[in-house]
């Protein structure tokens, strides 16, 4: 309480700072004004913590269509639409046997818009698999793992593991037959190095395949644990797993130099003076970051005047763009097509045929041949190899172009005959005329582990690719050969674990040869 | 770089369209939101919303209401609209009870073809309007339902003694009240099998007849017999509001299903297990030999027809029924459901056939004759062939009645013939009591018409040579009874059930004159085809069979 | 730091890290233990001491005609009971492979899921599962048969 009488002019002080409060509030935030010029657009990129994963401009060869075709931002565009739809399905889904199936008919029937929203995340979910899988074959292609991108392909080699994880996780949570099945067969996988373990009889010291299922299930079936396990990936570690991983990858971009580019990349692109213009001196020596502090030089170090936009808006209008149509996509399906709910989850009597998730069923294609060897070996030898591609490729011809390198275009044509041919060769054969076991009825179970359709695919695959890399006496064409067999193995497979195999995993033509319906 | 703008605008733009064709869609055009929006109360339009009825206990939810509107709690729907009718009145409430609970379908569902369940995926589409008394089976089952002939004896008497004068039954009778007073003189008698009745209402109704003075009971009751009193007891004792159901059970009970089949705690083990049979998924039945619909109850009809065309390799014999038992049949497997419930929702009736073994069957050596005998050895006891099996034996045939003692046959039923289709029905988990065999072997006399003729002999008598029986057996028995008498076309003789309980006057009797009526022919009589038998050389193959016994 | 006074140095050229800084290590070392060790204690919690699965021993009791050689398959369990002269024996029904449950048939056993085929005594015949099914434990009380789903014993083993 004061004696004096209240400072009129005080008074009015707070009312003008009220009446200009929201100018001031949008200065305080946006302290560049807005981005009108390309001072005011740069600082408004670096003065933003969200934007300033992007750099300040963007090299028109990145900008191009074919570089990447937005297949990253396309992954990325579709998680952030998963994560979304996800979070509104976490409002009704309740991750109890039984109780999660009432849950998911009641988000079907009955929730607002509930069919809708899982009908997207189930399409987004999809289409990001396609969509990363994609970008690492884009990436690939390209040769852009190289130096100094390696460790980002480390990187997004751990993101596609996450991404496969997450879509698995998520499979069992609608608890009908469909992912009762898928996950128990997923779970014996993991169980398979008992495979190895028993024919060495060393399964009752060391029994690798029965704990990891047992951490995987949380009991020695799938039941309400193991429910809750999926579930407590599928929401919680995975998304921060991926989400860290996520922010590692982007801003390793930034500080690898943008997306690759051809050396020649300033002479290839258009020039359009208007749009056009060198930012920085013509051969800066330094530039202006921590740099001052950290010995040794930034990506930017070297090189000329480049071919750069300003990031604002240019590469926000591309990204926007592929966020929105990833967004279309997904809407388009979802209206469309119903994401899929079968009868409830019955533990007693096997769907048939139980199918995987179809980025799976290629997988599951090798494993019907051998758990072990299709679940685990295979699966791991492909990992290890995609891991150490940057590594064992070290040349430099091709960088940023489109089958870059040693070969080209006729190297990926040829990979792409073989790959196909040898995965369909080997799937007509084993189809036709059975394996080893239908041949040799007693023969000890490790030959087939280490010999079946698999393996020799496999071995026609390496064999083919040494044969590339003596022909170009170039390690890329024989990463380009590997690479192109491999990926035309997972699309051939894939298919036939898709749309011919039916009731025991059986080949026909087509669903309606099935027997019983 | 005009490419990205154009990207951005034109994704946005169907993004937009898409949404809002979505919202539209979501929010204006749901097919119960135009039921609803049609369906008038008295005091005009009703609330468009969802709605359902939920019964924890039963764990149902249904939002059959949301389409089916008239029939929600507290809603009153005037309207020509069928679909919003309101439920006709049932013994229980659906509000109470739910609605999938008696016509299944799939509750949570709130789109036509989900609901009803015509849809791949749902284990339970709707039953057939004239099948929805088969529900009942859920939770109920009717005990001591008589066979077909009985039930509508019974039904008869009720109807013939005009009970539904004063009494109202299923919703019918009951309407005559003399001196235009309202309402019903007597009890509705719809529920009496479940609620119990006044086991002395004769005499109760014999009182007020006498001492009524104003001439309406004198008029309206007159004296009744005993055994169409015990005809009504019985038909009292079945009234549960669903008598298609009862109807059905009695075919169930007239057929000779039980003999192979079980059903709760009874019933032979040659056939599957039918207790839960009514809960088969139709999505997981084979269809290529089934005409006609995709349905359960039109695949159970077609099994009944040609049970091996619809499942292949099925030991099931055709039956030759008509449709309507079909009918009646495929009604009552549909109500084999016995799910299992929370305590207080448990029947009386269901209790006693789960925990204390009740019958389900009434225990007249007829209806037992009829529900367990009459499918292999035939409604008039005359036995059966059926393509692929081995021939069931006549049992009502003259010689074989004259020569077999009550004892005889009472002890083949109880014991059975081990390793025969033959069960031993009184040894068996809730088999029947002597006291239900020796009323099954009156009922099997009075089928034949035949008294046993008293046998002086003792049991053992027959001398004779086993070597020489032995001969005679292999040149003149084991053509139809087996080289080791293990059973062909004719019966098993080596069974030591049969050997245990025949006398010697039996095989001897049997062997001499052989069964009219059957392949088996006397070998005393003379045959242009084989030599007869002296009665030495039969009593040999008496005492050869005896030795059989030994081995 | 190991600095000799004196010595000037440029601030773009640091000192080089002292390898001998033994308190640094330690607490360094120490922390990496902690952390090491509540690592392996949070990785200890996934692994159920106890599962919550039901008792894997159950009674059968088998019906009075089965007839040689056709499986018996009590309701709710992964295990089919054979009756023959030889006496009564129980083969699980799980898959070897990948643990789909295996339908008896009148050869042996098949599996819906990647087609192997088990002859009667449960020896692969085709398909990719790596070794037979397990006969298990069964033993004779009254009547009624014991089975025990964990407990393996050699084929051929009837009782």
């Amino acid at each position: 309480m004061s004696s004096e009488a209240a400072n009129p002019s005080a008074l009015r002080g707070i009312w003008d700072n009220l009446k200009s409060t929201p100018k001031r509030m949008y200065g305080s935030a946006f302290r560049s004004g807005s981005p009108k010029t390309d001072r005011t657009r740069s600082s408004f990129v670096f003065g933003n913590v969200f934007l300033h994963l992007h750099s300040v401009r963007t090299h028109i060869w990145s900008l191009k269509w074919s570089t990447t075709m937005g297949l990253g931002i396309m992954t990325t565009a579709a998680f952030f639409i998963t994560l979304v739809t996800g979070i509104l399905l976490m409002f009704y889904y309740k991750p109890y046997p039984d109780v999660a199936y009432q849950s998911m008919k009641d988000i079907h029937f009955v929730v607002p818009t509930g069919r809708f929203i899982r009908n997207i995340h189930r399409w987004a979910a999809n289409l990001m698999v396609v969509a990363v899988i994609l970008h690492m074959a884009r990436t690939f292609f390209t040769a852009s793992y190289r130096k100094p991108r390696e460790f980002n392909w480390l990187v997004g080699w751990g993101l596609l593991v996450t991404t496969l994880a997450l879509s698995f996780t998520g499979y069992l949570l609608p608890w009908d037959q469909l992912a009762y099945w898928a996950i128990t067969i997923g779970a014996n996988i993991a169980q398979s190095p008992r495979e190895i373990t028993d024919a060495l009889g060393m399964t009752q010291y060391l029994d690798i395949g029965g704990l990891q299922r047992m951490i995987l299930l949380g009991s020695d079936e799938v039941g309400a644990e193991a429910l809750i396990r999926f579930y407590l990936l599928h929401v919680m570690l995975l998304p921060i797993v991926l989400l860290l991983l996520m922010a590692v990858h982007f801003w390793r971009i930034r500080k690898d130099g943008g997306i690759a580019r051809p050396d020649d990349a300033d002479e290839l692109v258009s020039t359009d003076p208007k749009e056009n213009y060198p930012v920085f001196t013509d051969d800066p020596q330094k530039t202006y970051q921590l740099a001052a502090v950290v010995k040794g030089t930034t990506p930017a170090v070297g090189n000329g005047p480049e071919r750069t936009l300003p990031s604002m808006p240019h590469l926000f209008y591309a990204e926007l763009g592929v966020l929105m149509l990833t967004t279309l996509i997904c809407l388009a399906l979802a209206l469309i097509s119903d994401a899929p709910l079968k009868e409830i989850a019955n533990p007693m009597i096997p769907e048939n045929p139980a199918k995987a998730p179809w980025y799976f069923l290629g997988l599951q294609e090798i494993v019907s041949f051998s758990a072990f060897t299709g679940g685990i070996g295979i699966p791991a030898l492909c990992w290890l190899g995609l891991g150490l591609i940057p590594f064992l490729d070290r040349e430099r011809s091709g960088s940023g172009k489109w089958f870059g390198g040693p070969g080209g275009w006729t190297l990926f044509k040829w990979s792409l005959l073989v790959g196909f041919g040898a995965s369909v060769g080997i799937e007509a054969f084993a189809i036709h005329f059975g394996w080893l076991r239908e041949w040799f009825p007693s023969i000890p179970q490790l030959a087939i582990t280490f010999i079946n359709p698999g393996t020799v695919l496999t071995l026609i695959y390496a064999l083919f690719s040494v044969w590339t890399v003596r022909r170009y006496n170039s390690t890329r064409a024989g990463a380009v050969a590997l690479f192109t067999c491999f990926l035309c193995g997972f699309v051939v497979l894939t298919v036939v674990g898709t749309y011919f195999r039916g009731p025991n995993w059986e080949f026909y033509w087509s669903p309606s040869d099935w027997p019983g319906h | 770089m005009k490419k990205n703008k154009y990207l951005l605008l034109f994704s946005s733009i169907g993004v937009f369209l898409l949404l809002v064709y979505a919202a539209a869609s979501e929010n204006f055009f749901k097919e119960w939101q135009a039921i609803q929006a049609e369906a008038k109360s008295s005091e005009g339009p009703i609330d468009v919303r969802l709605r359902q009825i939920i019964n924890p206990s039963l764990k149902t939810t249904d939002r059959c209401v949301s389409c089916h509107v008239g029939m929600a709690p507290g809603e009153t729907v005037v309207s020509h609209l069928r679909v919003a009718a309101p439920h006709k009145p049932v013994v229980h409430s659906p509000i109470e009870m739910g609605c999938t609970t008696c016509h299944a379908g799939q509750g949570l569902a709130t789109e036509r073809l989900d609901a009803h369940g015509d849809v791949d995926f749902w284990p339970e589409p709707m039953l057939p309007a004239k099948y929805a008394y088969a529900s009942c089976g859920r939770c109920h089952t009717p005990l001591e339902v008589p066979n077909t002939k009985r039930l509508e004896a019974a039904k008869n008497t009720f109807e013939r003694l005009d009970c539904y004068a004063c009494h109202r039954l299923d919703g019918r009778g009951g309407t005559i009240r003399p001196g235009g007073k309202t309402g019903m003189e007597g009890p509705d008698l719809s529920h009496t099998g479940i609620k119990g009745f006044n086991k002395e209402w004769y005499e109760g109704h014999l009182a007020k007849k006498q001492a009524d003075t104003s001439g309406l009971w004198e008029n309206a009751f007159a004296e009744i017999g005993e055994g169409d009193r015990a005809l009504l007891d019985q038909f009292l004792g079945l009234q549960m509001g669903a008598p298609t159901l009862i109807a059905a059970k009695a075919e169930y009970n007239s057929v000779g299903c039980a003999g192979c089949h079980i059903v709760g705690n009874f019933g032979g083990d040659t056939g599957v297990d039918l207790s839960q049979v009514g809960e088969k998924d139709p999505n997981r039945l084979s269809y290529i030999n089934v005409p006609g619909s995709k349905t359960f109850p039109n695949w159970i009809a077609q099994h009944f027809r040609l049970p091996v065309s619809t499942v292949a390799g099925s030991q099931m014999p055709a039956l030759g029924l008509s449709g309507d038992q079909i009918d009646l049949l495929t009604m009552y497997i549909l109500s084999l459901k016995r799910r299992s419930l929370p305590d207080i929702w448990l029947p009386k009736d269901r209790v006693k056939a789960m925990r204390f073994g009740a019958r389900e069957f009434t225990t007249d050596g007829e209806t037992i004759y009829t529900a367990v005998c009459s499918g292999c050895h035939g409604a008039g006891g005359n036995g059966m062939r059926y393509p692929g099996l081995p021939p069931y034996p006549s049992i009502t045939n003259r010689d074989f009645l004259e020569l077999a003692s009550d004892e005889f046959v009472f002890q083949t039923i109880k014991q059975g013939r081990p390793g025969r289709p033959m069960l031993p029905w009184g040894v068996r988990q809730n088999g029947f009591s002597d006291e239900e065999i020796r009323s099954v072997v009156t009922y099997i006399r009075a089928l034949g018409g035949i008294d046993a003729v008293p046998d002086e002999k003792p049991a053992r008598w027959a001398g004779g040579d086993g070597k020489l029986g032995s001969r005679l057996f292999a040149a003149n028995c084991a053509g139809c009874h087996g080289a080791m008498g293990g059973g062909g076309e004719g019966p098993a003789l080596s069974n030591k059930n049969l050997l245990a309980s025949a006398t010697d006057t039996f095989l001897y009797e049997t062997i001499s004159k052989g069964r009219r009526g059957t392949v088996m022919k006397g070998f005393t009589e003379p045959s242009p085809v084989r030599k007869s038998l002296t009665g030495y050389e039969i009593e040999s193959i008496v005492t050869y069979l005896r030795s059989m016994n030994a081995k | 730091m190991t600095t000799k006074p004196g010595e000037k140095r440029s601030r773009f050229d640091p000192d080089p890290m002292p390898r001998r800084d033994f308190l640094g290590l330690s607490a360094l070392g120490a922390a990496a233990a902690a952390l090491l060790f509540s690592m392996f204690g949070m990785l200890r919690l996934p692994k159920a001491a106890v599962l919550t699965s039901p008792s894997k021993k159950f009674n059968v009791s088998l019906p009075d005609t089965l007839p040689e050689g056709e499986a018996f398959v009590p309701e709710g369990r992964s295990v089919a009971v054979f009756k023959d002269t030889a006496g009564v024996f129980a083969i699980s029904t799980t898959c070897t492979h990948l643990g789909c449950v295996v339908k008896p048939t009148t050869q042996g056993f098949e599996c819906p899921c990647h087609g192997s085929r088990f002859a009667k005594d449960g020896v692969v015949t085709k398909g990719p599962a790596p070794k037979a099914l397990p006969w298990l434990k069964i033993t004779e009380s009254g009547g009624t048969y014991q089975v025990d789903e964990e407990d393996q014993v050699a084929p051929g083993t009837k009782i």
